[in-house]
C-alpha cells in the first residue's frame, strides 16, 4: 500500500487518542490517591515500535516529553529482552529518563503474536515514595538519596510474572502502601486497556499499513509545526525570568532562554541559566523540553496531532550542571516549579515578536502543600497542587479560577479532603486588586485555607513573591503569592516562598495559601472606565484599587464612575509615570 | 367506547412537531412554526389544528407528552432568571473556580464560560457542617436575613443554596429556605443543592443547583402558559415532559428539576431510533442523527441500548460527549442519554468575515425571523436558504404547503451577501457553504464514532429531524458510512419518540459506608425507605403504583477511590456478598483489575422506578396531500432535472439517485452516489457508494 486515505488518517489518529483518553480515564475512575483522582496529576500515553509518541491523553502538556525519554533508555536497555507480558517500573531521573522519585513510570510493550506493536506508556504522581517528609518532595533535600525510593529502570513483570520483591520494597518504603499500591495496579490497568486498543487497531489494517500511517501521522504533524514557524519572523530572542530563591534569605535564581527563530525551525539554549542548587528544585531536562514545547505549540491555531513528528523542528539545549540539566546526586523532588518558569521566560522572550498571541505571567505553577500525621490509626498525606490564575492577552483580560497553562490539573473537592483527613478548609476564593492591571487585567489570585485539627507536619514549595507574575507592554505585574500561618490566638506569621525545613502545625492553627495574580497587558490607565467599574461591581477591583491602578474615580455609594474626576486624576497619573 | 388519544409535542427553534396516536395505534403528525415569543401559542395553534382536522373532542385526549428546548435556549442565550447563591461562609468563589481544568490544551485565547450568578449576587452565610452531617457552626440566620434583603434589593428571581456536606444533613438549607421564602415570598424560585442532588463534592452540585435556579423560572412561567393554552382549548389531560435521560415525568416534577429539561427534545429521537431497532432486530449499531433548525446532534446506540451519562455540560459549545474533555460548559449532574451536539442547522445564518471566510453558525435565525426564503422577516442568509437555492428543498412550499417559500428571497440574499463579495457564481457558492456545513455537522458524528474509537463505516445512520434526511447522504458520504435509515415520520420524529416512552425516576440515597461495618438490617430498611419515597412521589404525581417497575441499584468503590461504579443488585435479605462480588466483577471489566483485600465502600443506594406509558403504534395514517413537481437540483456538476417523488412511489428495490422524496414532514435528497428503497415496514433505506 502506498497510498494514505485522509479519512482512515483521520480514523487512526483520533483511534489512537481515544485509546489514550481511555487510558487517562481508567487510571483516574481506579487510582486510590487524591493527587491522581482528584487533581489529576498523571499522564498516558502511546508510543509506536521505534519508541516515538504517536498520542497523549488530555493530560498535562508538560509531561508530554517525558515518555521519549524513557522509552530511550527501555529500547537500550532491554530492546533484545523484552516478550510479551513484560511490564516496565521506573522513577529514576538519573540513567532511566525519570523526572523526580514520586513520579512513577510504568509501560508496557505491546505484543502482536510475537512481533512487537507499540508500547503503552503511563506516568503517575504517588502520594509517597518515603524520604524526608510525608509527599516525598522536601525542597531542603541536597541529595537525591535523601528524597526518597530510587526505582531504577527495571521489569515489574516479567512475561506476565509479577516482580515479588520489588512489590515488597515499594510497600515497606511509603507512608501510604494502600494508595500507592493502588494507584500502581491503575497504571497497569491503563497499560492493559491501550493494549487491547492498539491491538484492535493494528489487526484491523494490518501491520505494514497501521505503520505506514503512523509514519504519515509523524509526518503530518511536522508539517503542520514547520508552517506554523514560518509564519514567524527570523530572528533571536532573549527571555530572562527569575524563581524567588531558597530559605528565609533567598536569592534570585535565573532562568536565560535565547529563542532563535531560522525559517521553520526554532532553537532555544538555556546558556546563561543560574548553575544547579543545593536543593531539591534541580530540573532535569525532558521538563524543559516540555515546557518549550508547549509554549511554541500555544503559539499555533492549527490542530496538531500529539506526536512526535511535531517535536523535530524544535531543539532544546541546556549546558550540563545547570539548573535545567542537573548532575547526579543533585536532589530534584520539587523541580516542577522551574518547569513553569521555563514557560514563562520562553514566553516572555515570544511576546517580543508576538505580542498578539502571547499571555501575562500565571499564578506561578502549581503551589505544593504537602501535610502528613497520623489520623484514626494510619497515616495521611494532603497532597495539594494549587493552581488558579492566567495572565492577561492581547485582546482580553486573563482568567481566575483555571489551570495554569501549562498544566491542566484539578482542584480537590473540599468534602472529599474533610471526609478523608483531619484538615478542614475554611475558604477557597479570589482575592480582589491581586490581578495585574492593564488595558486588559490578569486574573486574580486565588487563596486557600486550611484549618488542622490536629497536629501536622507540613512542607511548602511556593514562588512569584519577589519576583511576580510579569505584565506585557507596559502592563503591571501580579500580586505577589504568600505563605501564612495563623496561630490559635489570630497572629500572623509569614512563611518563606520556599522554606528550607519543613514546619508543624498544631490542632487549631490556619495555614493561608494565596497564590500570584496574573500579569496585566497594556496601559492601565486606557482601560475602559466602564470595564473598571464591571470589575468594581464584580467586588473583583475594589474601589480605592479603581483609583490606585486604573486613574479610575468611582463613588463608592452610588458605584458610579466620575468621569470628570477620572480624567484629572488619570492626567496626574500619566504624567508621574512619564517622571 | 369512543376513542382516546395520546399526542407528542416536540418544540425546536425553528418548528413544532405533534404527534397524534389513538388507542388503536394510528398516528396522525403534523408540523407547525415554533413561536419562540411564546412557544405555547405555536402548541396551542398546531393543537387547534389537528383536533379540528380530525374531529376530536379535545375532552378525550388522555395525555399529552412534551420536549421543549426551552431550558437549553435559555442558557445557551443567557436569558435565565437574575440568579443568587448563598453558600457557606468563604466560599462563594467555588461556582466561578469550577474544577480549573479546561476542554483544550495549547490555546491562550480561551475564554471559560462566565458564571451564571454574577461574583456580587453569590453571598455567604455562617454556618458549617462535618462530613458526617453533624452541626459544627450553627446557621447563622442573620446572614440568611441580609442575603434575602440583597436578593430582594437586586430582583433576584431564583435563588440557588449549596452549602458544604449538606448531602449529609439538609437542616441548614432546609431553614434557610424557610427565611428566604418568608423574605421573599412565593414569586422567587428556590433549589437546594443537597435536594436536587444529594451527592458528595461540592462543586458539581452547586453547579447543578445553579443551573437549575437559573432556568426554573422560565420553565415555571412556560408551564404555567402551557396548561393555559391547552384549557383554553379544553384539553384537561396530564401534562407530562420528556428529561434527559429519556423517560418522562409530570409537568409540575419538571418545573422542580428545570435543569433535568435540557437535553429533552434530543433524547426523544433517541429513544424513538433505540425502539426502532430494538423492535425490528435489525443492525442494532447505529449512530443517531438529527438536525433540525438550530443545531444537529448524534448519539450512539450499541446492541439497542443508547449511551448514557450521569455528567453533562451545557453550553459547552460543541459537546463532545468524550468524558475528559470537561470545563467548557456548565455542569449538571443527572442521568443523560449522551448526545453529542454541534451549533449548525437548517436557520444556522452564513456570514462572511473581513478575511473573506465563509462560516455557518454557531448563530442562528431559528423560527423567528427565520430563513429569508420564508419570508418573516429574516434578513440574514442561512442555510435554509443555501437547500433552496441548490434545489435540495421545495422552492414554493414546505411542510405540506403550510408554510411558504420565497426562494429568490433567499437566492438574493445568499448572492448580496456571500458570492458576490467573494467574487463567485452564485451556485458554486451555495455548493461550498454546503460542504462547510456537512464538514461541520460530521464532527458531531465523530464525536461518537472516532473519538471513541470506533469507526463510523461499521454503523448505520439513522437520520430524521427537518433537515437530517436532506444532507444526510452527504453527511454519509463524508464519512464512508453507507447505509442510512431515513424513518417514517423522520420529520417529526422526536415527537412521535414522545409517544414510544416510559415514566422513568431515579431516587438516591447517600450512605459512605464500608461494607464490612453495615448493621445487617441496613439494606432492607435503606431499600424499602427509598420504595416509600419513589410510592410517594408516583402517587403525589398521579401514576399507578401498581403499573411501576423498581430497579435497585448501589454505588460502590475501593475505600480510597474517588469514582463509583453502579452495580445493580435487588439488596434482598440484605445480602451485601453479591453486591461486593459484582462489584469486584465490574471493576475488573471496567478498570481491568479487582483487589479482595481492600475495604469497598457503599457510597449510594440507589432506586430507578418506571411505569410503562409507551403507546401501541399500529400504523401511520396517510399524511396530508400536496402537489409535487420535478426541479433542477445542484449535485456539484450544476443543476440537473430531478425527479421528486413521494415516499410511497419506492419499492422494495433499490432505485438510483439522483432524486428527491418529498414528505408531508420533511424532505429525503438522495445524490447520484446514492439509490434508495423502501422496506417492509415503510421506511427508507439508502445505500451510499463511498466516494
Amino acid at each position: 500500500m502506498n497510498r494514505v486515505d485522509p479519512i482512515t488518517l483521520e480514523v487512526i489518529r483520533n483511534g489512537l487518542s481515544s485509546i489514550a483518553d481511555e487510558m487517562a480515564l481508567i487510571l483516574m475512575r481506579s487510582a486510590y490517591s487524591p493527587v491522581v483522582r482528584d487533581i489529576m496529576d498523571y499522564s498516558t500515553g502511546l508510543c509506536d515500535t521505534e519508541g516515538r509518541i504517536i498520542a497523549q491523553g488530555l493530560t498535562l502538556p508538560i509531561q508530554l516529553c517525558s515518555f521519549p525519554r524513557v522509552m530511550r533508555f527501555i529500547r537500550k536497555r532491554f530492546g533484545n529482552d523484552m516478550a510479551p507480558g513484560d511490564v516496565f517500573i521506573t522513577n529514576d531521573p538519573y540513567g532511566s529518563g525519570g523526572q523526580h522519585l514520586p513520579d512513577i513510570y510504568v509501560l508496557k510493550p505491546i505484543f502482536q503474536g510475537a512481533r512487537l506493536a507499540g508500547y503503552a506508556a503511563t506516568v503517575a504522581h504517588h502520594t509517597d515514595l518515603g524520604g524526608i517528609v510525608p509527599g516525598s518532595v522536601a525542597i531542603y533535600a541536597t541529595e537525591i538519596q535523601q528524597e526518597g525510593l530510587r526505582i531504577p529502570l527495571m521489569k515489574m513483570y516479567e512475561a506476565g510474572k509479577p516482580n515479588r520483591a520489588l512489590f515488597e520494597l515499594i510497600e515497606a518504603n511509603t507512608r501510604q502502601p494502600v494508595e500507592v499500591l493502588g494507584d500502581l495496579r491503575a497504571q497497569i490497568a491503563a497499560c492493559r486497556t491501550a493494549e487491547k486498543g492498539l491491538l484492535s487497531l493494528v489487526e484491523r489494517y494490518g501491520a505494514e499499513d497501521f505503520g505506514t500511517y503512523i509514519d504519515a501521522l509523524h509526518d503530518y504533524a511536522e508539517a503542520m509545526m514547520r508552517e506554523t514557524i514560518r509564519e514567524l519572523p527570523n530572528g533571536v530572542f532573549v527571555g530572562e525570568d527569575y524563581l524567588d530563591g531558597l530559605g528565609d534569605h533567598p536569592e534570585a535564581i535565573k532562568i536565560r532562554a535565547t529563542v532563535t527563530i531560522a525559517d521553520d525551525t526554532i532553537d532555544i539554549d538555556f546558556s546563561g541559566t543560574s548553575g544547579q542548587v543545593a536543593a531539591s528544585i534541580n530540573c532535569p531536562i525532558s521538563l524543559p523540553e516540555s515546557a518549550a514545547f508547549t509554549a511554541i505549540r500555544c503559539l499555533s491555531h492549527r490542530d496538531i496531532p500529539n506526536c512526535d513528528g511535531y517535536l523535530k523542528p524544535i531543539t532544546v539545549r541546556a549546558p550540563e550542571g545547570c539548573l535545567l540539566n542537573p548532575l547526579f546526586p543533585a536532589a530534584c523532588g520539587a523541580r516542577g516549579v522551574v518547569g513553569y518558569r521555563v514557560f514563562d521566560t520562553i514566553m516572555q522572550a515570544l511576546a517580543k515578536v508576538i505580542p498578539a498571541r502571547a499571555i501575562g505571567g500565571s499564578e506561578g505553577g502549581p503551589f505544593l502543600l504537602a501535610a502528613g500525621g497520623t489520623y484514626q490509626g494510619r497515616q495521611f498525606v494532603l497532597n495539594e497542587m494549587l493552581v488558579g490564575t492566567w495572565g492577561a492577552r492581547a485582546d482580553r483580560d486573563g482568567i481566575e479560577g483555571i489551570s495554569n497553562p501549562a498544566a491542566n490539573i484539578s482542584n480537590q473537592p473540599i468534602e472529599m479532603i474533610e471526609a478523608e483527613m483531619p484538615i478542614e478548609v475554611v475558604r477557597y476564593g479570589f482575592v480582589p486588586d491581586s490581578g495585574g492591571a492593564g488595558r486588559n487585567r490578569g486574573g486574580l489570585a486565588f487563596v486557600r485555607e486550611f484549618l488542622f485539627h490536629q497536629d501536622a507536619t507540613f512542607t511548602l514549595r511556593g514562588d512569584r513573591r519577589d519576583h511576580p507574575p510579569y505584565g506585557i507592554e507596559g502592563g503591571g505585574a501580579g500580586a505577589p503569592s504568600g505563605h501564612v500561618l495563623i496561630a490559635r490566638d489570630g497572629s500572623e506569621r509569614l512563611l518563606p516562598a520556599m522554606p528550607m525545613h519543613n514546619f508543624t502545625a498544631r490542632a487549631g492553627e490556619i495555614f493561608r495559601l494565596v497564590g500570584a495574580g496574573g500579569g496585566g497587558f497594556g496601559n492601565a490607565l486606557e482601560r475602559e472606565p466602564a470595564r473598571v467599574l464591571a470589575d468594581v461591581m464584580e467586588e473583583k477591583v475594589t474601589v480605592e484599587g479603581a483609583a490606585r491602578d486604573y486613574g479610575v474615580v468611582i463613588d463608592a455609594e452610588t458605584l458610579c464612575v466620575d468621569h470628570d474626576a477620572t480624567r484629572m486624576l488619570r492626567e496626574s497619573s500619566a504624567k508621574e509615570a512619564v517622571i | 367506547m369512543s376513542k382516546t388519544y395520546r399526542i407528542g409535542i416536540d418544540i425546536g427553534g425553528t418548528f413544532t412537531d405533534i404527534a397524534l396516536v389513538d388507542d388503536e395505534g394510528t398516528v396522525e403528525i403534523r408540523k407547525v412554526a415554533s413561536t419562540p415569543d411564546d412557544y405555547s401559542r405555536g402548541i396551542a395553534l398546531g393543537l387547534k389544528a389537528i383536533i379540528d382536522d380530525f374531529g376530536i373532542d379535545p375532552g378525550r385526549v388522555a395525555g399529552i407528552v412534551h420536549a421543549t428546548t426551552v431550558a437549553t435556549n435559555t442558557i445557551l442565550e443567557f436569558k435565565g432568571a437574575v440568579t443568587g447563591l448563598i453558600t457557606t461562609a468563604g466560599f462563594r468563589d467555588v461556582l466561578e473556580i469550577r474544577r480549573l481544568r479546561i476542554p483544550v490544551l495549547y490555546d491562550l485565547q480561551y475564554d471559560k464560560p462566565q458564571p451564571l450568578v454574577p461574583r456580587r449576587l453569590r453571598l455567604e452565610a455562617r454556618e458549617r457542617l462535618r462530613p458526617d452531617g453533624s452541626v459544627k457552626t450553627p446557621l447563622n440566620e442573620d446572614d440568611v436575613a441580609r442575603a434575602a434583603e440583597v436578593f430582594r434589593r437586586e430582583k433576584v428571581e431564583a435563588v440557588a443554596i449549596s452549602y458544604l456536606h449538606a448531602y449529609a444533613n439538609q437542616a441548614h438549607e432546609i431553614r434557610t429556605e424557610e427565611i428566604l421564602r418568608d423574605a421573599l415570598g412565593d414569586g422567587v424560585y428556590i433549589c437546594r443543592g443537597a435536594e436536587i442532588l444529594p451527592e458528595i463534592r461540592e462543586y458539581e452540585r452547586t453547579s447543578t443547583a445553579v443551573v437549575n435556579a437559573y432556568v426554573g423560572p422560565v420553565i415555571r412561567n412556560y408551564a404555567d402558559a402551557l396548561a393555559g393554552r391547552l384549557a383554553e382549548i379544553g384539553i384537561d389531560a396530564p401534562i407530562e415532559m420528556m428529561h434527559s435521560g429519556g423517560g418522562i415525568m409530570r409537568l409540575a416534577a419538571s418545573v422542580r428539576r428545570a435543569a433535568a429539561l435540557v437535553e429533552s427534545g434530543p433524547a426523544a429521537g433517541v429513544i424513538a431510533c433505540a425502539r426502532l431497532v430494538r423492535g425490528e432486530g435489525r443492525g442494532a449499531n447505529i449512530i443517531s442523527f438529527d438536525m433540525g433548525g438550530t443545531t444537529a446532534k448524534a448519539a450512539l446506540i450499541e446492541n439497542g441500548a443508547a449511551a448514557r451519562t450521569d455528567e453533562y455540560e451545557v453550553g459547552a459549545g460543541i459537546n463532545l460527549s468524550s468524558k475528559l474533555v470537561k470545563g467548557g460548559g456548565y455542569p449538571i449532574k443527572m442521568p443523560f442519554i449522551d448526545v453529542s451536539e454541534i451549533g449548525a442547522g437548517g436557520g444556522s445564518i452564513v456570514s462572511l468575515d473581513s478575511l473573506g471566510r465563509v462560516a455557518v453558525g454557531p448563530e442562528s435565525a431559528g423560527s423567528m425571523p427565520g430563513p429569508v426564503c420564508y419570508g418573516r422577516g429574516g434578513t440574514q442568509a442561512t442555510l435554509t436558504d443555501v437547500f433552496v437555492t441548490l434545489g435540495y428543498i421545495n422552492d414554493v412550499t414546505l411542510a405540506g404547503g403550510s408554510i411558504e417559500v420565497d426562494a429568490e428571497a433567499g437566492r438574493a440574499a445568499l448572492r448580496q451577501q456571500i458570492s458576490d463579495p467573494l467574487g463567485q457564481d452564485l451556485a458554486v457558492a451555495a455548493r461550498g457553504i454546503l460542504m462547510l456545513a456537512v464538514s461541520t455537522m460530521t464532527r458531531a458524528v465523530k464525536a461518537v464514532s472516532t473519538y471513541r474509537g470506533r469507526d463510523p463505516r461499521d454503523f448505520s445512520l439513522i437520520a430524521f429531524g427537518g433537515n437530517g434526511p436532506v444532507v444526510a447522504a452527504d453527511i454519509a458520504s463524508a464519512l464512508g458510512i453507507q447505509h442510512i435509515i431515513v424513518p417514517l415520520a423522520a420529520g417529526v420524529f422526536s415527537g412521535f419518540g414522545l409517544l414510544r416512552s416510559d415514566v422513568e425516576q431515579e431516587f438516591v440515597q447517600p450512605l459512605l459506608v464500608d461494607t464490612k461495618q453495615m448493621p445487617a438490617d441496613m439494606l432492607p430498611g435503606i431499600k424499602a425507605r427509598l420504595r416509600d419515597r419513589a410510592m410517594d412521589a408516583l402517587r403525589a404525581d398521579g401514576y399507578d403504583t401498581g403499573l411501576a417497575d423498581y430497579h435497585f441499584s448501589a454505588d460502590l468503590r475501593y475505600f480510597g477511590q474517588a469514582y463509583e461504579l453502579n452495580i445493580p443488585g435487588d439488596m434482598n435479605g440484605g445480602d451485601i456478598g453479591a453486591l461486593e462480588e459484582g462489584f469486584h466483577c465490574e471493576h475488573e471489566r471496567t478498570n481491568g483489575h479487582r483487589s479482595t483485600t481492600d475495604p469497598v465502600q457503599l457510597v449510594n443506594a440507589r432506586l430507578s422506578v418506571t411505569v410503562p406509558m409507551a403507546s401501541k403504534i399500529a400504523r401511520f395514517a396517510p399524511a396530508p396531500r400536496f402537489e409535487r413537481t420535478d426541479r433542477p437540483v445542484n449535485f456539484g456538476e450544476g443543476p440537473v432535472m430531478t425527479a421528486v417523488v413521494g415516499r410511497e412511489a419506492l419499492k422494495s428495490s433499490y432505485r438510483p439517485g439522483p432524486f428527491i422524496i418529498e414528505d408531508y414532514d420533511c424532505t429525503c435528497v438522495v445524490p447520484p452516489n446514492a439509490s434508495a428503497r423502501l422496506d417492509a415496514l415503510g421506511n427508507i433505506e439508502i445505500e451510499v457508494t463511498p466516494a
